[in-house]
């Protein structure tokens, strides 16, 4: 009788354990990679010497903000940022009202919408790198010259580097913003619409008043989404510039991939990484809490 | 006629290794494995053992792959493989070899990266398992067959700034690359352009074909990559030098900002700012070689082995309208032109070290390289009996109206490793690389940004205990 219960209570005990262990595995599985990180950030580790792998402190990072490098490709990661979230953002904003109405074949145009989503980020890169050819064999440009436009030099001058990647970044995650939108929209109460179409409000001002003020949950949550992913954007730059040219499109991941995998410097690239980061976590922070406001006040 | 014949013993190659690879050892395999056992060594004393081969994606791993059942039948050795694209396998076989782990057992690499894994002595000489007659039988495989500049390339006593073809023998080529001038015939003899012999004519020669054909008058790798440095660039400066310059001075200081690198550096981006194409900043090798096939610019300076891209009339718009050249030298006229090989060697790590080396002796055994160029155009071939083989003769020896043999015949006379050994040739290709950016761009004159080059390469040279 007594080896029952305490059989019992054990697996009463026990349970709770077992339930957590997957995640406590996946946890595990996250933390050690990340602390191993972390721990050569602090070290000289370079693959190709390990006889003189030393514990340095915080010289990479010192390294690091004296590196004029570091300068440019922090600049460039914010204002790619900045630049891909307002543009996606806007966008897919604008997209998913065009599909809120009532259109003819809207159901095919979402079906069509997710092909990008479908395909990896890497051969979408590949793809627009092809068509973006700087002479007029390039389809982009071919299609332009109609335009009368004269043939755009995407990947061969800075500039153009940077639109390229954020045009391809663009077409790349557009219908994940819009898509969510578009679920957002879809969702809203109808009653704020009566009552502001009793009062007379516009198209316009309803989309002011009632429509963005309602969707803002939605919107601060892709903006997160986008800024997360913008920021430590690697797979469309590296297969299209790899950084370049003359640095333009060196953003903090390329440079942390170039000095862990080009130039073996393990510590310096994982300074470097654990800076990026950082970065995402206090942008994400900073936008949980807009979000969290957001929710409330439209709840 | 010609064409079709070619295609024909393609054709047959390839089923015959096709067939072979899934039929196992058939009359064919015996043939080959006939030709392996006139060694006069045990080619099973290793048998029951495993290697593990680190390949990079190229023709000559193509080549391979339908060949391992051969081996195995041979020496009863069971091989693994592990094939990656080059920038992803050389970090593999980096992390592999620098935690001695043992994975890969054969590793493809190359001279210059060899000065990477000799100094922690990472992977193994070959000298000893040459010179073993258990293990090698020299008269049936015919070390002298192979260039001597490939051999003398895989060589190195080991002493940073130096001794590149003295030492011990780190890695056997498998193939010969080297850089030289193609140009299109037509045009040059359509507009009466001069085959040019020095820098400037060079830019005058890509100038007059930009303004009468209307295409690029040259084009060049352009990345920020030291895969961009290596090749036609270098060469060229180091001809433009009579191969007097060299990226140190004798005390291991980076000599980029030395004047007459800087000048060459003008001309050189000076000439692909005029002539060359927009996107050039954007170019990797392939994109170069693969505007040139499309005639899409008048000359490339590049590796000798891309004829076989633009003389394949299935691929080519420019087959049979190429000529070549020498690397256009400085004044005293001195021919010079880099080299490379991709080559096999063994990792000290591993614990089969002799099967490792019997994998090693038949992948470059005359017969499998023979393979490895009829059938996978494995070009260029790194031993002068397949290079004088007829049916290599009758490919090869049609590309420029026949000057593309005697070009690269006459370039191996000369061509030799560019580069300095040390091992962080990669970070310092990569400063240079980006140095050519800032010019490019206009953001800093050739002075200034290849002085910003030479310090930022001894402050990492500094950093890494090289000097």
């Amino acid at each position: 009788m007594r080896t029952t219960r305490t059989r019992h209570w054990r697996r009463e005990k026990a349970l709770p354990y077992l339930l957590l262990a997957p995640a406590l595995v996946l946890l595990a599985g996250m933390v050690y990679p990340f602390g191993l990180g972390l721990y050569y950030s602090f070290t000289s580790y370079w693959l190709q010497y390990p006889n003189r792998f030393r514990f340095v402190w915080f010289d990479n990072y010192v390294d690091l903000m004296s590196e004029p490098l570091f300068a440019r490709a922090l600049e460039f990661t914010l204002g790619f940022t900045l630049a891909a979230v307002v543009v996606q953002v806007g966008l897919g904003l604008a997209v998913a009202l065009f599909l809120h109405g009532r259109i003819p074949g809207r159901s095919v145009i979402r079906a069509l919408m997710l092909l990008p989503l479908m395909i990896p980020p890497v051969i979408t890169a590949l793809m627009w790198k092809i068509m973006m050819a700087s002479t007029n064999a390039g389809i982009l440009n071919y299609m332009l010259s109609f335009l009368g436009v004269d043939p755009i030099n995407w990947f061969g001058s800075t500039q153009g580097a940077v639109a390229s990647v954020l045009i391809i970044d663009t077409w790349g995650n557009l219908p994940f913003v819009a898509l969510i939108l578009l679920g957002g929209l879809q969702a809203l109460p109808t009653e704020p619409y009566e009552a502001a179409r009793v009062d007379g409000a516009g198209p316009a001002a309803i989309l002011r008043y009632v429509t963005l003020p309602l969707l803002s949950p939605f919107i601060v949550l892709v903006v997160l989404f986008r800024t997360m992913d913008s920021l430590r954007i690697f797979d469309v730059i590296y297969a299209t510039t790899q950084g370049g040219p003359n640095d333009a499109t060196t953003n903090l991941h390329i440079m942390a991939y170039q000095y862990s995998f080009q130039w073996y410097q393990m510590g310096k690239g994982m300074a470097q990484a654990i800076v990026l980061l950082l970065l995402v976590v206090i942008v994400s922070y900073l936008l949980m809490r807009l979000w969290n406001r957001a929710s409330e006040s439209t709840s | 006629m010609r064409i079709q014949r070619r295609w024909l013993t393609g054709l047959l190659l390839a089923t015959s290794f096709t067939m072979g690879g899934v039929l196992g050892a058939s009359a064919q395999d015996d043939e080959a494995l006939a030709y392996y056992r006139q060694a006069k060594i045990d080619w099973r004393q290793a048998a029951g053992q495993s290697l593990t081969i680190g390949l990079n994606k190229h023709p000559f791993t193509e080549s391979l792959l339908p060949l391992i059942p051969q081996f195995r039948s041979l020496t009863g050795i069971n091989v693994e493989y592990l094939i990656l694209p080059e920038a992803e396998y050389f970090t593999k076989l980096v992390a592999d070899l620098s935690q001695q782990r043992g994975e890969f057992s054969v590793i493809m690499t190359g001279p210059v990266r060899n000065w990477q894994y000799v100094p922690p002595n990472w992977i193994l000489p070959l000298d000893d398992f040459l010179n073993n007659p258990k293990l090698t039988d020299l008269g049936w495989y015919k070390l002298d067959d192979f260039y001597p500049a490939l051999i003398a390339a895989n060589r190195w006593n080991g002493k940073t700034g130096g001794g590149v073809g003295e030492g011990p023998l780190y890695s056997l080529p498998v193939l010969e690359e080297s850089y030289i001038l193609a140009y299109r015939k037509d045009i040059f003899d359509q507009y009466n352009i001069k085959v040019p012999t020095t820098l400037e004519e060079m830019a005058e020669a890509a100038r007059l074909v930009k303004k009468n054909a209307g295409i690029p008058g040259i084009v060049a790798r352009g990345t920020p990559s030291v895969a961009s440095m290596g090749t036609g660039f270098m060469s060229g400066l180091k001809a433009y030098t009579d191969g007097q310059w060299s990226e140190f001075d004798d005390k291991l200081n980076a000599n980029f900002h030395d004047p007459r690198s800087v000048k060459f550096t003008e001309t050189w981006i000076g000439m692909i700012r005029e002539s060359g194409p927009p996107n050039w900043a954007n170019m990797q090798w392939y994109d170069a070689m693969e505007a040139f096939t499309a005639g899409q610019a008048g000359m490339i300076a590049d590796a000798d082995f891309f004829a076989a891209n633009y003389e394949d009339p299935k691929k080519s718009k420019v087959a049979g309208k190429v000529g070549y050249a020498l690397i256009p030298a400085g004044q005293g006229g001195k021919p010079y032109a880099g080299l490379w090989t991709w080559a096999l060697g063994i990792s000290k790590a591993t614990k089969n070290k002799e099967a490792a080396w019997l994998f090693v002796e038949w992948a470059t055994a005359q017969r499998t390289l023979l393979n490895a160029t009829l059938g996978y155009r494995n070009y260029n071939p790194a031993r002068a009996s397949i290079m004088n083989d007829p049916r290599v003769q009758e490919i090869m020896g049609a590309w420029g109206d026949g000057s593309y043999l005697k070009v690269v015949a006459k370039n191996l006379e000369t061509a030799r490793v560019a580069w300095t050994p040390q091992s962080e040739r990669t970070r310092l290709g990569d400063i240079w690389a980006r140095s050519l950016h800032e010019i490019y761009f206009q953001r800093m004159s050739a002075a200034d940004a290849l002085k910003k080059a030479s310090n930022e390469v001894d402050k990492v040279l500094k950093e890494a205990g090289i000097k």
